[in-house]
């Protein structure tokens, strides 16, 4: 799926990412783990091709997009990627059925089949009934299901997800990490960020981050079965 | 394209009470485009239409105008006439008069009057005496109360007074408002007006009906040479082609600049307009960094971010410029009822106010939309 070869992202004086190299195969579930302030969220705006600013060499599938323009750029990530963020990232004012849209809105394939993509989505996490309800009208648990949703509602190859349970209670988390297992059985590679052991271990596989460098790349034994 | 616009709506009808205060230079500003340009349409649509009989193709008018203060009587003899009518291009020639009514002497026993007169109209309101239309060689006269006053001392109705020898009898007295009306001094019958005062108007106008393929231009240059030559009052005057076209033609461009003139300073009304449009799209992009960031992470690209913002501005001054339209059609009928010609809103006002509510948001809004277009993604994605 991506491969990762020696990239590094300064910002200033300040080394946020060194040397990092990573390998993540077709249908991998990856947890990343880290304490805050340690490149996390850095190292995944690269991987979501939303930070183009980095040195070093990222493969998705094979290709390079650091020297694309901007209009290729926003394609991949609208058909190929899809974000799930710590704090939902909603817009509040839009309902369930609009946020959930989002992704459609600005992508070329399959433009007539819209209602029946969202359908089907609000439907694989739980949140018939609630199209018209806006985000404040919901749970934390259920924002984020919204979120998912929108996420992959375009069936993308990769779901990208910064702290997905971090604003959650752990019951709730356990559903939503329910959520991603089920994407990822279906064929979708996740790759996750969190802080939570509990939660990296639904991941395959778990990599640890610390002041910008990338240890302990070893498979999890974890069975997925 | 339609969501995009449904888009802009939920989003200025969520911030109703600031995007309306915006608005209102807008509308403020095309309303007074439309109500000018109604008013400036009507006007020259009247003025037009008035001239419009005079702008006939086959004709050519000379008049003759005096040269001195004192003798203003002259004019085209029937001897110019005939020289006229042999002009190059010219088929016929028709003498007129520039006024209508015939000058004459009073007289009242002793009292000799100056006064002006014409054939009496279908209608006159009278404050003494009966009016009716006098047939034939009726010697009934209608004087003004002026005209009275200055001829008698008491009762005029029935009263003989000679008007250049010949004997009339006074029917009935009129009003003249000077404010207002316009008439001269005495009405005769149209038969009697004809015989014996008619042909006293001096004949100040030549008009030359020339045939379908002559020059217009060079027969009105061939006819006032051979009058400056030979025309009978040559001395007392001077033969000048009058063309109504032309005066027609230059009191639209002056009325077409003043239109211009004031439509400009609206323009400076919108201007300050687009200045608050431009404002708060400002502060609406700025609000909106999230779903910008949003939007950016699930496949939009910047220029449809732009685009959504320019979008957005274009419908709230183009909300605004409807409004203004309608508000404009108000004013236009309400100041109808007090103009002294009818104001209209043609489709080319509508039209230009549209376009100008759609220049304002996308003038105004570019350099907002673009700065939303623009902004880092990483950045926009670490606001809550």
């Amino acid at each position: 799926m991506l491969k990762v070869t020696n990239v590094g992202k300064t910002y200033g004086k300040f080394t946020a990412l060194e040397n990092i190299n990573l390998e993540v195969a077709d249908g991998e579930f990856l947890a990343i783990m880290g304490p805050s302030g340690s490149g996390k969220s850095t190292l995944i705006n690269i991987l979501g091709l939303l930070d183009q600013s980095y040195t070093g060499e990222y493969l998705l599938e094979g290709k390079s997009y650091k020297d694309v323009n901007d209009n290729e750029l926003s394609q991949i990530r609208g058909d190929q990627l899809g974000f799930v963020f710590q704090n939902f990232k909603l817009l509040t004012t839009y309902s369930v059925y609009e946020n959930i849209e989002i992704p459609l809105i600005y992508s070329k394939k399959e433009q007539n089949k819209k209602h029946e993509l969202v359908a089907d989505v609000i439907q694989k996490v739980g949140l018939d009934g609630k199209e018209k309800n806006l985000p404040s009208e919901l749970s934390g648990g259920q924002q984020q299901r919204v979120a998912i949703a929108r996420a992959i509602v375009n069936r993308p190859k990769l779901i990208i997800a910064d702290e997905p349970t971090g604003a959650l209670d752990s019951k709730t988390s356990k559903e939503i990490m329910e959520i991603f297992t089920k994407l990822n059985k279906a064929g979708t590679t996740i790759i996750m960020v969190t802080h939570d052991s509990e939660v990296a271990d639904y991941a395959m596989r778990t990599v640890y981050i610390r002041d910008g460098r990338l240890y302990n790349d070893e498979k999890s034994v974890k069975n997925h079965d | 394209m339609t969501d995009k616009i449904l888009i802009a709506l939920k989003s200025i009808a969520k911030n109703k009470n600031r995007n309306f205060l915006t608005m209102l230079g807008i509308i403020i500003g095309i309303a007074s485009v439309i109500c000018i340009l109604a008013i400036g349409d009507g006007f020259t649509h009247t003025v037009t239409k008035g001239m419009g009989s005079h702008n006939v193709k086959n004709k050519v008018i000379l008049q003759w105008e005096p040269t001195s203060d004192y003798n203003t009587d002259g004019g085209f003899t029937q001897n110019d006439a005939s020289a006229l009518s042999k002009v190059p291009g010219v088929d016929h020639v028709k003498l007129t008069s520039s006024v209508v009514e015939a000058g004459a002497k009073a007289q009242y026993k002793t009292k000799n009057v100056s006064m002006s007169l014409n054939k009496q109209p279908k209608h006159l309101k009278l404050i003494k005496g009966t009016y009716f239309t006098m047939t034939g060689a009726s010697n009934g006269v209608y004087i003004s109360e002026d005209l009275a006053h200055k001829l008698f001392k008491e009762n005029a109705i029935n009263r003989l007074i000679s008007i250049d020898g010949t004997v009339f009898v006074v029917q009935g007295i009129y009003r003249v408002n000077d404010m207002t009306e316009y008439r001269p001094d005495a009405y005769v019958s149209k038969t009697i007006f004809k015989e014996l005062f008619a042909n006293q108007i001096s004949k100040d106008r030549a008009k030359l009906y020339i045939s379908s393929d002559a020059n217009k231009k060079q027969v009105g240059k061939t006819a006032v040479k051979r009058m400056k030559k030979m025309g009978e009052q040559k001395n007392t005057g001077r033969y000048v082609v009058s063309n109504p076209d032309q005066i027609s033609k230059q009191f639209t461009k002056i009325m077409n600049d003043i239109t211009y003139f004031i439509a400009f300073i609206a323009g400076i009304s919108l201007l300050i307009a687009g200045i608050g449009v431009m404002n708060v799209m400002y502060i609406t992009v700025s609000e909106r960094r999230k779903e910008i960031g949003i939007r950016r992470a699930f496949g939009a690209t910047s220029s449809d971010i732009r685009n959504q913002f320019l979008i957005e501005s274009v419908v709230l001054c183009v909300i605004g410029g409807i409004i203004g339209i309608i508000f404009g059609y108000l004013f236009v009928s309400i100041i109808n009822a007090f103009l002294p010609f009818k104001a209209v809103i043609t489709p080319y006002a509508i039209i230009l106010s549209l376009s100008v509510s759609t220049a304002v948001g996308l003038i105004f809004g570019f350099i907002p939309s673009n700065k939303a277009a623009k902004s880092e993604l990483v950045g926009l994605l670490k606001e809550e």
